[in-house]
């Protein structure tokens, strides 16, 4: 009877936090409109600890009913938001500042330390100590900005080159393995077929752009004591950034972005005989070009001459836990099966070629994964040799931001605007500003 | 004074309060009418404007200061217009205000104009299958403005749309974009202007039209001297609506965004504040920069109201 009589209390309370995620998702604009309500996580409610967790990852729906049919005690609900910086990251944001999050927040690697400005997740440094030694090195440093443990490492995403085997062979070239011999590559393409390109360097899209620039080895932000150091315009990344100009000033690469229609037609028609992608791009070419089996292989990606051999990442997901939840240990408890469990990428098999950060889990994702879709290379070869190649890289806490800042800057760059060369100095000089202006303390760095 | 007497409604016994009784009555049934008729206008203009509006200015007045490395919880702190001075000077947002006064000066009178041509051939005896003609230049605005972008954004990109390999230049290239833009919001906004501008001319009164085609003027002269100028304040309020759309500018340019590289992420200010607000976090600057844009559409649409009522003198 008392728990009755308590029912308008919680009632006053859901209706000031609907208003209040009403106006999120309102704030949050077009791409996050909508998204907030969607959960589906099992329909049945059990008893237990309830979690709220909200992600935007592929599959988490089969995770997290795998999760919840697998034990009584804790509850997962799952709300699927939208990917990327104006959307999910938009409403996780706001949800913290209206102190409304859910108990699990969606926080890429490069995407974490921006996250932590907003002062919403809660150190799991002793939580997570037990697993230090679990993790890939690129995994285990992306969620300890400032030695200190803010997320559970879901998966890597080194990148990697995807290329149409069948027209290669067909034409009798070779992968290329350096640069260099990647610009010979994308001359021939030209030559073969005119109306083709080897690949697209999409101008639109600045965590690809930033990604390429970690393979140069020449970080753009490093903690250094208690300030930031901050040094986009490098050696590293200007090279990255000449090499890809002069590509684009002899059309020998497409700049269209990627994901789109025209893209993936590009794809399908043999437009494109590439993809710079990362270990998740399998899942997207099986989703986009499904019919396209027994065409395409995945090799590593070209390095520079005369250094050692690197790439950068491409994403990659990891999960944080809200400063404000009520449950922490119960969505540890599930981050931590989420994370290392066998069963995951058993269940992840069916749909995607999961690269666990969690290296036991590495040799399971490889033994599932059957492969009905690719020629060449075994894929996890590739993936593993990739991961291995991954330079150490901090992300700063403005790097949503300057994913922006960088579309902002190095779009002209085939159409008579600014170069990639030339556009580093602006986002390295806004990068700066946008710090400081915040009380962040930053040393710069410039050295070219 | 009697300052008992509404204690004592009903007593009768003081004639002054009598007749001022009889006349409270009908007003307090009134009164309490009004309070209902009102109050879900008032809640709703309240709790979705009021408020917001008032919290937006609070919130301009403020910034999160962060120290060290920035993964302590930010400071709020008060810096009066700090935030104001910051979007001002910033070159991103006066761009922004550059790109939309362009667009309003292209957008508005061309569409104002095309809307008034389309309505004045509709009102003349000329047209037949006059619904289907209004219906038809009205659909557009019955299309929600993300699906009306996408629509145009595949119609204009290079390899998938046809109008690219029409026109000589590319429609999403940084000199055409403006235009293409322009494009999509007339095509959106035209039918709802005509169907305002249609209703309008139905008020005109027929003696007047009559008479001046008795005195020998044609179609083109009615519709020119007549028409035109008795329909003029509804155009006058049209135009405002039409500069305050312009400056809230948002949709059309996100959407495009994915499309091409010439419309950047602070393109208009509404995109802007967007920006500020959503991808980098920064709540105050983003505040300051609405308030400013709401400011700016108010004086804007005072100064058009003001010269309407100065031209309808």
């Amino acid at each position: 009877m008392s728990s009755r009589r308590e029912v308008p209390r919680p009632l006053g309370r859901t209706t000031r936090r609907s208003f209040l995620k009403g106006v999120v998702t309102v704030g949050a604009g077009l791409t996050a409109a909508g998204a907030a309500a969607s959960a589906c996580g099992s329909s049945v409610a059990k008893q237990g600890t309830r979690v709220r967790i909200w992600s935007w990852l592929t599959g988490m729906n089969k995770y997290v009913d795998a999760f919840n049919n697998s034990q009584s005690d804790i509850h997962v609900e799952l709300s699927v938001i939208a990917a990327g910086v104006s959307g999910g990251y938009a409403q996780q944001a706001n949800a913290i500042r209206a102190h409304n999050a859910p108990d699990i927040l969606h926080t890429e690697y490069q995407g974490l330390p921006q996250i932590l400005l907003t002062g919403g997740l809660r150190d799991l440094s002793s939580d997570m100590a037990d697993l230090a030694g679990g993790y890939s090195a690129a995994a285990w440093t992306g969620v300890r900005p400032g030695a200190r443990t803010w997320a559970v490492p879901f998966d890597l995403a080194p990148m990697a080159f995807y290329y149409r085997k069948d027209l290669f062979d067909a034409n009798g070239l070779t992968v290329p393995t350096t640069w260099g011999a990647f610009r010979d590559a994308a001359a021939a393409v030209r030559g073969i077929d005119p109306g083709a390109h080897v690949t697209t360097f999409p101008l639109s899209d600045g965590a690809f752009y930033a990604g390429m620039s970690w393979g140069a080895d020449d970080p753009w932000w490093r903690i250094d004591g208690d300030s930031w150091r901050v040094s986009v315009d490098n050696p590293g990344s200007q090279k990255v950034a000449q090499y890809w100009q002069s590509m684009i000033d002899d059309d020998l690469v497409a700049t269209t972005a990627t994901g789109t229609q025209d893209w993936i037609s590009g794809l399908h028609t043999g437009k494109l005989w590439g993809l710079l992608g990362a270990a998740w791009s399998l899942g997207s070419l099986k989703k986009f070009i499904p019919e396209d089996k027994n065409r395409w292989a995945v090799a590593p990606l070209p390095t520079w001459e005369g250094s050692p051999p690197t790439n950068g990442m491409h994403g990659g997901t990891a999960f944080g836990v809200s400063r404000e939840s009520k449950n922490p240990e119960a969505a540890l408890t599930f981050l931590r099966w989420l994370s290392t469990d066998p069963a995951v990428p058993k269940i992840a098999a069916g749909f995607t070629s999961l690269f666990p950060a969690y290296t036991p889990n590495r040799q399971g994702a490889r033994a599932e994964f059957t492969n009905d879709y690719f020629i060449g290379e075994p894929v996890y070869d590739v993936l593993d040799l990739a991961a291995t190649r991954v330079p150490e890289w901090t992300w700063g806490p403005n790097s949503l931001g300057m994913f922006s800042t960088i579309q902002d800057n190095i779009g002209g760059a085939a159409t008579g605007g600014p170069s990639l060369s030339a556009a580093l100095k602006p986002i390295h000089t806004a990068a700066v500003a946008d710090l400081r202006d915040r009380g962040i303390s930053v040393i710069e760095r410039t050295t070219s | 004074m009697s300052v008992s007497a509404p204690h004592r409604p009903s007593s009768d016994a003081d004639s002054r309060c009598a007749p001022r009784k009889r006349r409270r009555k009908p007003p307090r049934r009134t009164g309490l009418a009004a309070f209902a008729l009102a109050g879900p206008f008032t809640v709703l203009l309240v709790g979705t404007v009021l408020i917001p509006v008032a919290y937006a200015v609070y919130l301009s007045l403020f910034t999160d200061r962060f120290s060290g490395l920035g993964f302590e919880s930010p400071r709020r702190v008060f810096i009066a217009l700090g935030n104001y001075w910051d979007v001002l000077a910033d070159p991103a947002f006066q761009v922004s205000i550059r790109n939309v006064v362009a667009f309003a000066l292209i957008q508005v009178p061309l569409m104002i104009a095309l809307a008034l041509v389309l309505a004045m051939l509709l009102d003349s005896a000329v047209v037949r299958l006059k619904q289907m003609w209004s219906l038809a230049v009205f659909l557009p605005y019955a299309l929600p403005g993300v699906i009306a972008g996408l629509i145009w954004a595949y119609l204009y990109s290079p390899g998938i749309g046809p109008i690219a390999d029409l026109l000589p230049f590319d429609p999403l290239s940084s000199g055409a974009v403006l235009s293409s833009i322009v494009n999509i919001a007339t095509w959106q906004w035209v039918g709802y202007n005509v169907i305002i501008f249609y209703t309008a001319l139905q008020a005109v009164p027929k003696e007047l039209t009559e008479a001046a085609h008795v005195d020998g003027a044609g179609a083109f002269r009615i519709a020119y001297s007549i028409k035109t100028p008795m329909i003029k304040p509804t155009i006058f309020v049209s135009a405002v609506f039409s500069i305050i759309g312009s400056l809230q500018l948002f949709t059309e340019p996100l959407i495009l965004r994915t499309f091409t590289s010439a419309v950047n992420s602070t393109w208009t200010p509404s995109l802007y504040v967007y920006e500020s607000a959503f991808v980098s976090g920064d709540y105050g600057r983003a505040a300051a920069a609405a308030v400013i844009l709401a400011l700016a559409s108010a004086v804007l649409s005072a100064l058009v109201m003001r010269l309407s009522k100065r031209s309808n003198r």
